[in-house]
């Protein structure tokens, strides 16, 4: 009779009729001779794939001895379980008057399994049984899981993105997952577990393996938002996720010439048509890309044209510039900084221009020179040939 | 001086009469003694310019190069440089090559001698002219080679292409402006009858334009000089001015020059605006700006010295030479 008061006080209320049922069962095979099955938590709620154990104490209140066999009836089909004391599989138990024996009943819910209330009991042959009930709080599924925290990712077109992908394998059975990606030409992808560079990953069931997917994406590439789809599939499972990568506009511009050659020759006060060579090496389009230059007081460099109004990527463009230096220039080396500007980004390129002083003077001084030697010539003309 | 001439395979009078005069000059104690004391002069400060090289080349920086030039640059105070010396001492010789050119063929009653022979008057002049300046061709370019070759075992650089055509401009010019002296020399020589008078003369011009010119214009820059609140442009053309001035002499125009074509990083002879340094890359002119640079320091010599013998030509043409 004290069973059907423990009975009472630990079955939740819900199920009524089951405990009277029980309480016939055992009053049946006879309760008087004292032994019972106990154990604290009889209705546990959790999801597939998980394992319960119950520990359960065999008590014997009799005044004999109690040799009980301990079988597990009604488990639902496909649940596995055990029974377990001291390590050892245990079919029947022997306690002594007064004393009490604990087993440790393992069950394994598996992925697979609906949701709902399933019920078994564990029976003590002769004396009674304990009737157990498990929740399955939802429905159990037998697939594959490919998750991330974070789908998206943002930056520039030289920066790796590293994706931290979880794989899940749902499925009862040991998967060897290939991973693929279905990315767009000039992208590098590379799939890595356990610090390692992967191309398949095995996992027990129930199992999950953190994968760290490392996109590169091409250096030229336009700006905007690329969906990269990652696989991780067998032949009976597969799972697919999307990652977003957003590649931010890069701006860069570069101001050269077509050789090179950054020096030039100019006679002071003279000008000099030079070809320059703008070049986008961003992913962004540059728009209104002005020239400027910082040279010598009294310097010139007229652009032509003086803006580049457009410019892809990748592309270049060319820019004349005529430098005009200034009359009173002396021989020699002058630098003349030449700049190319956006609000974005701005590229220098400085001209070393040798300056040439005018040959006009040089032909003045052989002027009067050649008046002096003339002057003694006529004075051979004229007098040397008394 | 006398003259011979076989019938057959004779040379031209005229070069009968430079080869006479320069192994006259060749020979003349005068000469000796000059060429003595430019010698050992140059060598003096070329042995300064080598005891001086390592530290000249720590201090001075080292990306202009042109290491071997500064054989003639260089000075550490004590002894002047190659180039100072041939500024001081180059007058002299010219000098002492033609003072007596013409006056002393005059007082010893050869040069109506000479005139007697079938050649024309104007070979005489001439003839010297061209002898002086032979021997002093070959003294300055021996000087010049002299000076590279020591340098050149003693520092163990060759010269580049670009240097030695510097010095190769230097020698010429170091010639030109010789041979101005020894234009003046033979005019006063065709003007004076005593050789003493011309010499002197001659040292007085030398003394004048070395000493007296530079206090003359010294005083003449402390009396034209700008007040304080003169503006840049004022001080400028005071500056030009007074450079200018200091230009009438053949000496400045001398080192000038041989200081642009020794000296590759100067850029400039006069005064510079700060427009005009702005933004200059200090570097060496290639020689032929540099050549442009000094090209009217080097026309003014030139010009100079063809005037002096045109004066003397024109002198000594009209002279009436048979009386003593």
């Amino acid at each position: 009779m004290r069973l059907f008061f423990l009975r009472c006080r630990k079955i939740p209320r819900v199920l009524p009729t089951l405990i009277v049922a029980m309480l016939f069962i055992r009053s049946a095979s006879g309760t008087d001779q004292g032994v019972i099955l106990y154990t604290p938590f009889t209705r546990i709620s959790i999801p597939p794939g998980q394992s319960i154990d119950y520990a359960i104490d065999v008590i014997n209140n009799g005044s004999t001895l109690a040799n009980v066999g301990i079988s597990i009836g009604g488990i639902p089909k496909g649940w596995n379980y055990d029974l377990k004391s001291n390590g050892w599989t245990i079919g029947e138990v022997s306690v002594l008057s007064g004393d009490k024996k604990s087993l440790v009943l393992h069950v394994d819910v598996p992925l697979k399994v609906n949701k709902g209330i399933y019920h078994f009991s564990v029976v003590a042959k002769g004396f009674g049984a304990l009737p157990l009930t498990v929740v399955v709080s939802e429905q159990g599924t037998f697939k594959t899981e490919l998750t991330t925290k974070q789908p998206n990712m943002e930056g520039n077109s030289n920066a790796n993105f590293t994706f931290n992908v979880e794989l899940k394998n749902s499925t009862g059975d040991q998967q060897l997952y290939s991973l693929r990606a279905g990315v767009l030409r000039g992208w590098n992808v590379a799939f890595k577990a356990m610090g390692r560079q992967v191309t398949s990953v095995q996992l027990e069931p129930n199992r999950t393996e953190n994968i760290t997917v490392e996109l590169d994406p091409p250096d030229v590439i336009r700006a905007g938002s690329y969906r990269i789809l990652i696989l991780a599939e067998t032949t009976g499972t597969s799972a697919s996720l999307e990652l977003e990568v957003v590649i931010k506009g890069s701006y860069a511009v570069e101001l050269t010439t077509p050789t090179g050659l950054l020096s030039t020759s100019i006679t002071a006060g003279d000008e000099k048509r030079f070809e320059f060579v703008l070049k986008n090496g961003g992913s962004a389009t540059l728009k209104k890309v002005t020239m400027g230059f910082n040279g010598p007081i009294n310097w010139d460099v007229i652009f032509d044209p003086k803006t580049v109004d457009n410019l892809e990527p990748g592309k270049t463009a060319q820019v004349f510039g005529t430098i005009k230096a200034d009359k009173k220039a002396i021989a020699g080396d002058y630098a003349v900084n030449m700049e190319a500007r956006t609000p974005e980004v701005t590229s220098k390129a400085s001209i070393r221009v040798s300056v040439e002083t005018s040959m006009l003077y040089g032909w003045i001084g052989v002027l009067i020179i050649g008046a002096a030697i003339g002057s003694v010539y006529y004075l051979f003309v004229k007098f040397g040939r008394r | 001086m006398k003259l011979s001439f076989p019938m057959e395979r004779t040379p031209h009078p005229f070069w009968i009469i430079v080869q006479k005069e320069v192994g006259d000059h060749v020979r003349s104690w005068r000469f000796i003694i000059m060429v003595v004391l430019i010698a050992m002069t140059c060598l003096g400060s070329l042995y300064t310019a080598l005891t001086n090289f390592n530290k000249g080349l720590k201090t001075e920086d080292l990306k202009g190069a042109f290491f071997f030039l500064k054989l003639f640059t260089l000075s550490d105070g004590t002894l002047p440089s190659f180039v100072v010396f041939i500024n001081f001492l180059g007058p002299l010789l010219g000098i002492s090559l033609g003072f007596d050119a013409i006056n002393s063929e005059h007082n010893r009653g050869t040069l109506s001698r000479l005139l007697a022979q079938p050649l024309h008057r104007d070979y005489l002049l001439n003839g010297k002219f061209v002898a002086a300046l032979t021997v002093i061709s070959v003294l300055m370019f021996s000087l010049g080679f002299l000076v590279m070759g020591i340098g050149l075992l003693r520092i163990g650089i060759p010269p580049t292409a670009e240097e030695f055509w510097r010095l190769i401009f230097f020698i010429l010019v170091s010639i030109c402006y010789v041979a101005f002296w020894l234009n003046l020399g033979i005019f006063f020589s065709v003007q004076f009858r005593q050789p003493a008078t011309a010499a002197l003369s001659c040292i007085a011009v030398w003394l004048f334009f070395t000493i007296f010119y530079q206090l003359i214009v010294d005083m003449i820059a402390k009396a034209s000089a700008p007040a304080i609140t003169a503006t840049p442009q004022q001080i400028i053309n005071y500056k030009e001015f007074i450079g200018n001035l200091m230009r009438v002499i053949p000496s400045q125009l001398y080192s000038e020059a041989t200081t642009t074509l020794l000296l590759p990083s100067v850029r400039s002879l006069g005064p510079l605006s700060m427009e005009q340094v702005y933004g200059t890359i200090p570097s060496p002119l290639p020689l032929s700006q540099s050549l442009l640079l000094v090209w009217p320091q080097l026309t003014g010599l030139i010009a100079a010295t063809v005037t002096c013998f045109a004066l003397s030509y024109s002198i000594f043409i009209r002279r009436e030479i048979r009386t003593r």
